[in-house]
């Protein structure tokens, strides 16, 4: 069975004379899994899905669903439902119409309806609310009643509108776990929005990092947080240190006036390049043990772990998560595996990306 | 309010009112009158009502009155909320400033203006002066205050109850009748309440196309009083601000129960 069910080939959209909101973007979405569509505002992320959706359509390319063309099919013939961000309640309908709406335009019968009413309900824990009119509902239980109006209609994909930013910090990551099991039960896709980097690692199969109406990088999240192809998806996910370098030849790169020993290979020697280090990655220790000398600028306490910003001699900021603490004011060494360097080429686009690092794998198993 | 009103101002306020209200209730208070005279109270008598309605052509031209007020207000609300979801709709910001400045200059325009206008319209298109001729004014004028009133519901509605209706399966007629009819019905309402009393105390402009054997209260309360006062006007007046008060009452109650359900509509 064909397991891609939306595919984008080469679409653009542009209104009127202004640079194109989605620059040729071309992607595939499979059965079944949790898609995350991440970026800053304006990058072009919602703009997919209202495509999806059908609130808009391309000025150039194809949207396919399930192989079959639907660039101008009506939103309401399409077998998607969108999560809206301000949830789109109807506020003359209590809870129970609100989720039954869908169904009453399908003219459903009634048993019919009630019974799937009352079983997209208690899905998503809102028993008991069938009566109650949507003012009377708090934040996150309107999310709910939105998810509910959305799974009631069984489609096949399911659009969520950054659906969580309404809510504070602890029902947003409360409605995260939920938001993951119920698509877990429910088997379906589910394409999520978001700008919250934190939100996408937590939730996806699939992370797609767009920026300026690209697509960055695709890949599971441990892939992107791990290895990012550029400053931008190294910078938008999670915190770390980046700084210019050039490979000398495989395996050894220079940067900050001094040589490393690095994993990466292939690339042409003494080409520049960009160099990303996590904080995690770098570990506080004696002055003379360290790979890195740094002079602590400040500390924070986070919780978890301090954050401690220092600069070396040159003046390049480093930013280390540590457990350990450190005194502001004084030289420190970073030490860091070489495996935690990450060696980013400019202006890589994903499949050359992609096939170098297909390469490294298979100098890994050849070599062992 | 948050300060407590001082003695004086509740004076002041108490003696604008009475200045207000003063010459309504003089005029009511002579309808009880049993003499014939403005001056002159010589006893209570419902005498002036009994010849009011004992007078049918008085009573004709009520229930001309009655007519025109609803049929125009009914109409001119239908044609107002779909000027208003036209205007809507417009994507243009220029095109939905000129349309929503056009309808505001017929608003301000003096009604007698309006009236003459029409009056050569009607004369110049043939169309013989009486009830159709009223009866189109009417709702030409009241048109505008339909859409006024609509349009800042279907302003206050969030663009994404449409885009959900349209993912939930709603086609456009759906759209209209079970989301954007439901959510701006109290300003239907409201629009409909206000043409109506816009069409039943309108004077100038019925006053200008109104034709032989046709006409409406303020019309034939005006040409009345011209001709010598008799008390039958107030008693005709008494009712009339009674019904106009009822109106009201219905305008508060509706503007009520537009405020519960408007709460929770948009997160702000």
């Amino acid at each position: 069975m064909n397991s891609t069910i939306i595919q984008f080939t080469q679409v653009t959209k542009q209104y009127d004379n202004d640079p194109p909101v989605l620059n040729d973007v071309s992607f595939k979405i499979e059965r079944g899994k949790f898609y995350t569509l991440l970026g800053p505002s304006g990058c072009g992320k919602t703009t997919i899905l209202r495509l999806i959706a059908g609130f808009t359509e391309a000025s150039k390319g194809e949207v396919l669903f399930n192989g079959k063309k639907i660039n101008h099919v009506p939103a309401n013939k399409r077998q998607v439902n969108t999560v809206f961000q301000d949830y789109a309640l109807f506020p003359h309908l209590n809870v129970y119409e609100n989720v039954a709406f869908g169904l009453r335009i399908k003219k459903m019968k009634n048993a019919e309806v009630d019974r799937k009413v009352k079983e997209a309900l208690s899905f998503v824990n809102l028993k008991g609310y069938e009566t109650r009119e949507i003012r009377e509902m708090s934040g996150g239980q309107r999310q709910r009643v939105a998810i509910a109006r959305a799974i009631v209609n069984e489609p096949e994909v399911i659009l969520l509108d950054e659906p969580l930013s309404a809510l504070d910090l602890k029902l947003r990551t409360e409605m995260q776990y939920e938001l993951r099991e119920l698509q877990r039960r429910l088997g379906i896709t589910f394409i999520f929005v978001t700008h919250d980097q934190e939100e996408a690692l937590a939730m996806s199969d699939e992370i797609f990092v767009i920026n300026k109406g690209k697509i960055q990088q695709s890949g599971t999240p441990i892939d992107i947080y791990d290895e990012p192809i550029n400053r931008f998806v190294a910078d938008f996910i999670g915190e770390s240190n980046i700084v210019t370098g050039r490979m000398i030849e495989d395996y050894k790169v220079e940067f900050v006036g001094k040589e490393f020993e690095c994993v990466d290979q292939g690339l042409n020697p003494n080409e520049p390049v960009d160099i990303v280090i996590r904080p995690e990655d770098l570990e506080i220790t004696a002055l003379e043990r360290g790979k890195l000398q740094v002079r602590v600028d400040s500390q924070l306490f986070r919780g978890v772990h301090y954050e401690i910003c220092g600069y070396d001699k040159d003046g390049n900021e480093w930013l280390v998560h540590s457990t350990k603490k450190a005194t502001v004011g004084d030289e420190i060494g970073l030490y860091f595996d070489s495996e935690a360097i990450h060696v980013m080429r400019h202006g890589e686009t994903e499949e050359e990306f992609d096939r170098r690092l297909e390469a490294y794998s298979d100098v890994d198993t050849n070599g062992k | 309010m948050d300060k407590k009103m001082t003695p004086l101002s509740k004076l002041f306020l108490l003696v604008i009112f009475f200045i207000l209200y003063a010459p309504i209730f003089f005029l009511v208070i002579f309808s009880f009158n049993s003499g014939e005279t403005m001056y002159d109270f010589k006893g209570f008598s419902l005498e002036w009502y009994r010849e009011l309605f004992q007078d049918t052509r008085l009573l004709i031209i009520v229930l001309n009155t009655v007519v025109v007020a609803l049929l125009s207000a009914l109409i001119s609300t239908i044609i107002g909320v779909l000027g208003a979801l036209a205007i809507h709709q417009a994507k243009k910001r220029q095109t939905k400033n000129t349309l929503l400045s056009l309808n505001n200059i017929l608003i301000v325009s003096p009604d007698v203006i309006i009236g003459a206008s029409f009056l050569i319209l009607f004369t110049m298109a043939g169309i013989k002066l009486g009830f159709y001729s009223v009866l189109l004014s009417h709702i030409a004028f009241s048109i505008p205050i339909v859409v006024l009133m609509v349009l800042p519901k279907l302003m206050e509605m969030s663009p994404t109850l449409i885009d959900a209706a349209r993912d939930l399966g709603a086609s456009r007629w759906n759209v209209l009748t079970k989301v954007i009819i439901p959510f701006i019905i109290p300003g239907i309402f409201a629009g409909f309440f206000m043409a109506l009393t816009y069409s039943f105390d309108d004077f100038a402009v019925t006053f200008f196309v109104t034709g032989n054997g046709f006409s409406t209260l303020s019309v034939e309360i005006y040409s009345l009083a011209r001709r010598g006062i008799s008390l039958n006007i107030n008693a005709l007046s008494a009712l009339l601000f009674l019904f106009t008060m009822l109106l009201v009452v219905i305008y508060y109650f509706i503007t009520q129960r537009n405020k519960v359900n408007g709460m929770g509509v948009r997160k702000h």
